[in-house]
């Protein structure tokens, strides 16, 4: 079953007279449990696309599906509750928000949605548990490290049990062994607990963790490959730098 | 997936409120300064709710007093009546058991060197009727005797008198100023009431009263006693139906002048309280717009992970909210210390002046309200705006760098939308004296709406200056200051309002100043002026009788004598009006009036028939009227009408609602025959020390009366005038105070800004001098600018106002204010540099790698 779905999904950046297709004509279907992560050259529309699919952005033109509704179709407020419940989004920096403990920032999508605040923290004590900081639940995000701030963000991701998580560049920030926690996370968090992954990354060593790969380039899917978890990092290398020559 | 809690609104509150709270608490310096202002115009607004209900209550306790019956019946006009008009009546009336005339009044005593009253300053004289005032309210006498009819120069005197006055027993005497000269009274007894001893009932016989007052065979007050178990609503409307309009049931005199006068002395208080707010709102809209551009990543990540635009506003707003919570709680706390210190201050004054030293703090739960509810609305209101544009970031704001806004493109627009509005308030300013004073507050708002759009163009042209003092520093402090034109526009636009007043009430002084001095130098061209204490206050006084006049009149140095008397009215829809009583033929010798059309001759003329008046300009608006239109006055003959023959003013009555009518209807409609002012001319050539010698001799039998050589007094007049006026720079003053706080703020939002900028600028090398001198120069850059805006809207306000003025019959002339644009770029400047102290100072002290690192 489709989670999201795309349709000659298109968005112009600039004016008139010199239009940037940040994304073009892109048609992508992301499966119920699936891990893609999309792949690119820098300035190729991947992070535009993930924003696209977030609705974090509105579209040129085309249509996005999350789950059955259109997310066009929605009103400011409708599309926030949709974040709140649907999307779980992970970006590369400023994830956190400063005067929050862990815990808060792992709550406040559930407390916006007007849970009871006992109950939401108590929900984000579990996620937190989930990616291994339960005893950094206090603590701001200034008194984490860079991998640790990156995991709070996705046990925020997690604690909605959204229909997709987006995750723009999570480890483009950290060194390779935080990057490893931080992607073997997200790896579990597909396979544990059946949550829909899209990544964005530049590692082929992160892209190998995924199920399938999708090559953008110039706002256009150029290449779409199912590896099925099998993915060889210096094989997608390759194919990454063929691309960009090509 | 989670399922909505729409229900569970408090739990988002709640968070917001925590957020809110560390937010505050991570800016500690400009949450202070921010909730400062607030603190400070609720504290002046509670204030004065406090002391104004005390003051009330302090003087409704002296007014009232009097009375111990169970009805009082005055006439509208407060002035006398005969007794026959109304005694019969009420008597005759079912259920009323017994009524009694009076005829008192509360007068102020002259400071004699040697006044037998010992320091009573005021008292209130009863002459009251001894055959029937005891059937009405009871008296208890400890020592000596009660009057009794026929009795002539008793009194009875309160126990309390004994504190005043501790030679005064019974069968001593003492003096008390009548209408016809010094009296000698003997106390016969002492009431075991201790009194009111803010001014001391002296009872006399109803005889002396009169006579005291010239007033033979009148009362103004009627007590009346119900029969037992009488329906005392149902005998107030039949004794009001029995006598008409023309008389008024147990109203107390609250609405004396003094308390008036004091009203809107407190109602500036007020004024200024509300302008501190609206300041304070300035301040906190200016913090929370810095707010959300500052937290421009905090709200996108919110609105990422799902707050909708309301729940992003409503942060903003709980946290402005939080500001002034805070701000209104310290606000009343302080305000309660204020009116405790004022009231403590103003009691010392009261028990020197009225021996009142009891004047206590009224609590009042409305005046808390109110003036919480008024620190709230603004911080609420202050908050709102920037809160929506905080609603309305778009979620990917948290992942992009800063991307400065279009903000030349506003400020322009600004600068067009402003000088539009600015050109339409020089349009009305000049058009004409109606809009005048709508034009020059157009002016300031066109001027506050420029203010982002100017402060480009008016850093570019102060700089050079500046230059010449701070070199580089100057250039670095100019970019600062123009990188937040919105900013840099709203402390502008604070100071200028502050800075502006000064200028506007610089040119008010100079302009009343002058208009004074002619009024003076036309109205009184007399040689010698006699007057009474107090002036414009003239219930409070005893005036003369005509012997006075006849005895000036008989000096031989002495050529005209005119004189001025006095009664209290009501319009029929009960306008008070002062009416004041001239004979036209022998006071046009003496003075003059200032008239807007015609000559003062035909005024003169005007009310030598019929029954004529003339408005001062102020009477004549306030009531309504147009001259050549009859109206009606309530008289102690009851309604009369009167025609409006005219509109004269003169210094004494230029700011009151009063008008002149001739002493022959005063006497006949308001029976009132006292000299309250005389102006005498001398036989010229005639030896002026020696007149006045002389009419002090005459003057030792009146000691209500003091005269006094013209030319000197006008000359006293110009320096009470000038030293009341200087009050009013004060008030200028204390509205620059948040102006300052405006300053201080944004300095310190600039540099908390530019943390990190100013950490690279040490890191390169710069000096703590260095960095100092830039907050400096930035700070008078902010002065200059404010100044400038202030001096142009200022000359706009005064030029309006003046212009308003003349509306209302002052026809005051414009002066230019240079002393005060000097003195407001002078003040714009210290200011700035005074704020600019402690954030310089907190910059140059940064540590850098702090610095580096802050976020
Ligand atoms: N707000 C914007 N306004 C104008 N152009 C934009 C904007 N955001 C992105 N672009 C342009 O759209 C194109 C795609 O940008 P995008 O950020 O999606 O690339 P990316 O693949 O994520 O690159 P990177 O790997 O460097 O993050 C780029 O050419 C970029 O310059
Ligand atoms: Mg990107």
């Amino acid at each position: 079953m489709s989670i999201v779905r795309t349709e000659s999904l298109t968005k112009v950046y600039g004016d008139v007279g010199q239009p940037i297709p940040a994304v073009h004509d892109v048609d992508l279907t992301v499966d119920e449990g699936e891990f893609v992560a999309i792949m690119g050259p820098s300035g190729s529309g991947k992070s535009t696309l993930l924003y696209l699919l977030g609705g974090l952005d509105k579209p040129t033109s085309g249509k996005v599906w999350l789950r059955d509704s259109d997310i066009d179709a929605l009103d400011d407020d409708a599309l926030s509750r949709l974040r709140r419940n649907q999307v779980g989004f992970v970006f590369q920096f400023f994830n956190l928000i400063p005067v929050l403990t862990a815990q808060e920032n792992v709550a406040i999508p559930l407390i916006l949605d007007g849970m009871p605040r006992a109950r939401a923290l108590k929900q984000a004590d579990e996620a937190l548990a989930r990616v291994g900081l339960a005893d950094r639940a206090t603590h701001r995000p200034t008194e984490l490290s860079g991998g640790q701030q990156q995991r709070v963000a996705l046990a925020r991701a997690l604690v909605t049990k959204p229909s997709v998580i987006l995750a723009d560049e999570p480890t483009g920030n950290l060194d390779s062994r935080s990057s490893d926690d931080v992607v073997q996370m997200l790896r579990r968090a597909v396979d544990d607990w059946k949550q829909t992954l899209v990544l964005v990354t530049h590692d082929s060593r992160v892209a190998a963790f995924a199920d399938r790969i999708v090559f953008l380039k110039d706002g256009k899917i150029v290449d779409d490959n199912r590896l099925k978890g099998k993915g060889n990092a210096d094989q997608i290398r390759e194919q990454l730098s063929k691309m960009v020559l090509s | 997936m989670t399922t909505a809690h729409p229900s569970n609104f408090g739990s988002t509150v709640w968070q917001m409120t925590l957020m809110g709270l560390r937010y505050l608490r991570g800016r500690k310096l400009r949450t202070v300064l921010t909730t400062l202002a607030i603190v400070f115009g609720v504290a002046m607004i509670f204030a004065i709710n406090l002391i104004l209900p005390s003051m009330q209550e302090a003087f409704a306790q002296t007014m009232t007093s009097v009375t111990g019956a169970d009805l009082t019946v005055t006439s509208v006009s407060g002035e006398s009546f005969d007794p026959e008009a109304v005694l019969p009546t009420v008597s005759g009336i079912d259920q009323v058991g017994a009524v009694t005339g009076i005829l008192h009044r509360q007068f102020s005593l002259p400071t004699l060197g040697n006044s037998s009253l010992g320091d009573t300053a005021q008292i209130d004289l009863v002459g009251i009727d001894p055959a029937t005032i005891e059937d009405v309210h009871q008296f208890v006498v400890s020592d000596g005797r009660f009057l009794e009819p026929g009795d002539s120069g008793k009194a009875l005197l309160p126990a309390g008198i004994a504190e005043l006055a501790p030679e005064l027993h019974v069968g001593t005497t003492f003096p008390l100023i009548t209408a016809g000269g010094l009296k000698i009274y003997n106390v016969v007894g002492l009431m075991a009431e201790q009194g009111d001893l803010s001014s001391p009932q002296i009872y006399v016989t109803l005889a002396d009263a009169q006579a005291a007052f010239n007033q033979p065979g009148l009362i103004n007050t009627v007590e009346v006693s119900l029969a037992p178990g009488a329906d005392r609503d149902a005998v107030a409307a039949n004794i009001q139906q029995a006598l008409g309009d023309s008389y008024t049931l147990d109203q107390g005199d609250s609405s004396s002048n003094t308390l008036a006068a004091m009203q809107v002395g407190l109602a500036m208080f007020d004024v200024l309280g509300l302008l501190a707010l609206f300041l304070g709102a300035f301040l906190i809209f200016n913090t929370f717009r810095t707010v959300v551009v500052e937290r421009r990543h905090d709200l996108g990540m919110l609105r990422a992970v799902g707050a909708t635009r309301q729940q992003i506003t409503l942060l903003i707003v709980i946290e402005s909210l939080i500001q002034g919570l805070i701000g209104t709680a310290i606000g009343l706390l302080v305000g309660y210390l204020m009116a405790l210190g004022m009231i403590t201050a103003f009691g010392q004054i009261a028990s020197n002046f009225f021996h009142r030293g009891d004047l206590s703090l009224q609590f009042s739960l409305p005046g808390l309200l109110g003036a919480a509810a008024i620190g709230l609305a603004t911080a609420l209101i202050a908050g709102y705006l920037p809160a929506r544009t905080a609603g309305r970031t778009a979620p990917l704001e948290a992942l992009r760098p800063s991307t400065p806004a279009n903000l030349m493109h506003a400020a322009r627009w600004s600068l067009i939308g402003g000088a539009v509005v600015m050109i339409l308030g020089v349009l009305l300013l000049l058009t004409g004296k109606q809009g005048a004073a709508g034009g020059a507050i157009l002016f300031l708002m066109g001027m506050v709406v420029a203010a982002p759009g100017l402060v480009i163009p008016v850093a570019r042209l102060i700089s050079p200056l500046l230059s010449l003092g701070f070199a580089r520093e100057g250039d670095i402090a100019r970019g600062n200051l123009v990188r937040q034109p919105g900013r840099a526009a709203i402390t502008g636009s604070t100071l200028m309002i502050g800075l502006a007043t000064l200028v506007m009430i610089a040119a008010l002084v100079l302009s009343f100043a002058a208009l004074i001095n002619s009024l003076a130098d036309a109205n009184f061209s007399s040689d010698l002026i006699l007057l009474p204490q107090s002036i414009a206050v003239y219930d409070t006084v005893v005036g003369a009788d005509e012997n006075l006049a006849n005895r000036v009149r008989a000096l031989p140095e002495v050529q005209d004598v005119g004189t001025m008397r006095y009664a209290s009215s009501v319009t029929a829809d009960g306008q008070a009006l002062q009416v004041m009583g001239i004979n036209p033929d022998d006071y046009s010798k003496v003075a003059s009036f200032t008239v807007n059309e015609g000559t003062p001759e035909e005024a003169f003329a005007a009310l030598g028939s019929d029954r004529n008046a003339l408005f001062t300009a102020i009477a004549l608006s306030t009531v309504g009227l147009q001259v050549g239109d009859d109206f009606v006055l309530q008289t102690a003959e009851g309604p009369q009408t009167y025609h409006v023959a005219g509109v004269a003013n003169d210094l004494f009555t230029f700011k009151i609602a009063a008008i002149f009518i001739s002493q022959a209807n005063l006497a006949a409609d308001f029976h009132k025959t006292e000299d309250v002012m005389l102006l005498i001319n001398l036989v010229p050539g005639a030896d002026k020390d020696a007149a006045l010698a002389n009419m002090q001799n005459i003057l030792t039998d009146y000691p209500q009366f003091t005269a006094h050589l013209t030319g000197e007094y006008k000359q006293e007049l110009a320096d009470v005038t000038s030293g009341a006026l200087v009050a009013f720079y004060g008030v200028a003053f204390l509205i620059l105070i948040p102006a300052a706080l405006g300053l201080l703020n944004t300095l310190t939002i600039n540099i908390l800004e530019r943390t990190r900028e100013i950490g690279v600028v040490r890191a390169v090398g710069g000096s703590r001098k260095q960095v100092r001198r830039i907050v400096t120069a930035e700070a008078l850059l902010l002065g200059l600018f404010g100044a400038a805006m202030g001096v142009l809207s200022g000359v706009a306000m005064s030029y309006g106002f003046i212009a308003a003025f003349g509306t209302v019959g002052w026809d005051m002339p414009y002066f230019f204010p240079l002393a005060g644009i000097i003195a407001a770029v002078v003040v714009g400047v210290l200011l700035a540099l005074f704020a600019a102290v402690l954030p310089a100072r907190n910059a140059a002290r940064l540590d850098i790698i702090r610095a580096l690192q802050y976020e």
